[in-house]
């Protein structure tokens, strides 16, 4: 059997299947279907696909509809960003960094360390408004993830000097 | 009554639509039972043989949430279908993370195959789902979405996200592969 050239002809073959060809278009599919056994043929593998029961579930109309939620009401989780585990692993990674260091600088400092309590207090504190973790986005938490890393929840009494790296390393005579 | 004037006797999709905005909860009965059959079949069309309904629900909650973006610019069907796909690509990559750790065990699949054969009858239409099996995921969607669902090849280029031409180019590649298959079974 020929191959027909006639692509246009192929191309609306599967809307001869659904009915959505208008009359005219229709009359001349046919008359050429009259003539060419391969397009017949074509569209005889068509209508097989087209009926072919691939097996699906009956759907559940009622219980689909259940789950809409009414109009303008936006639903937690439809438009939620998707979070990589790594994500979620450097939040509680940051969150327990917070606790424990938070909680060594009030036990560190004593009543000495009433200003830093306080200001360990406060940034714990703003970092805790961030409980709804969930509904940060990953910007938000990239912000916060640069926050906590800035936070330092036990600063030093006695801050280590630092020195430029080609500059003469001090000697005791330099201090007298 | 031809599906034309069974088409026009019923109201549109947009003023389904218009309904449920307004506050009529049996638009959206109507909208769900109009496409989702057509989407669950789609479904099983491009491959997904588990969770199909849920598949289908997550569909109309996200489309639903979403029906203030939805600019008519498509049929409401072609958009549904749009993301049903994107869902299952989500799916399918999570499938496939997850076969990296938890391989899935070659009864289970024989089982799966096993109970959906017993739902095929007719030898002809198991060699008709053989042969979509032999297609790409690609040509398959595009097959299944002109043959068995009627979309113009502009739809399907929209649900694939690509263009008409190569949704042209698909559809012919796998309407010769199909015969070619049933012609050697």
């Amino acid at each position: 059997m020929n191959e027909c050239m006639e692509r246009e002809i192929q191309d609306l073959l599967p809307d001869v299947l659904h009915g959505t060809v208008g009359t005219a278009e229709r009359a001349r599919i046919e008359t050429h279907l009259a003539g060419c056994r391969y397009c017949r043929q074509e569209l005889d593998v068509l209508r097989a696909v087209e009926g072919a029961a691939v097996f699906t579930p009956l759907i559940d109309v009622a219980g689909i509809v259940r789950q809409i939620p009414p109009y303008g009401i936006v639903t937690p989780g439809v438009e939620r960003p998707v979070r990589s585990p790594i994500v979620r692993w450097l939040v509680a990674a940051g969150l327990a960094l917070v606790a424990i260091g938070g909680g060594s600088a009030v036990m560190t400092h004593g009543d000495g360390g009433e200003q830093v309590r306080l200001e360990s207090a406060g940034r714990a504190h703003s970092l805790a408004l961030a409980s709804g973790l969930d509904q940060l986005s990953d910007g938000g938490l990239v912000q916060l993830m640069s926050e906590m890393s800035a936070f330092d929840g036990l600063p030093a009494n006695d801050p280590e000097p630092v020195f430029a790296d080609d500059a003469p390393i001090p000697t005791e005579e330099d201090s007298i | 009554m031809s599906k034309r004037e069974e088409a026009e006797s019923e109201p549109t999709d947009l003023e389904l639509i218009a309904a449920w905005k307004r506050g009529d909860g049996r638009a959206a009965t109507r909208l769900v039972g109009r496409h989702s059959q057509a989407l669950a079949r789609f479904a099983a069309s491009s491959g997904e043989r588990d969770g199909i309904e849920e598949l289908v629900q997550d569909t109309f909650v996200r489309a639903f949430a979403s029906l203030d973006s939805f600019r008519n610019e498509s049929s409401l069907r072609t958009w549904l279908f749009t993301i049903e796909r994107r869902l299952m690509l989500d799916r399918r990559r999570a499938e496939r993370r997850n076969r990296e750790t938890v391989p899935i065990e070659d009864a289970d699949r024989v089982n799966e195959y096993g109970a959906l054969d017993v739902l095929i009858a007719e030898e002809v239409q198991e060699r008709v789902r053989r042969s979509l099996d032999a297609l790409s995921p690609t040509q398959r969607e595009v097959f299944t979405l002109r043959v068995q669902q009627g979309l113009s090849y502009r739809e399907i280029a929209e649900v694939v996200d690509s263009t008409e031409g190569a949704a042209r180019v698909h559809y012919h590649n796998a309407i010769r592969t199909v015969k070619e298959f049933l012609k050697d079974e």
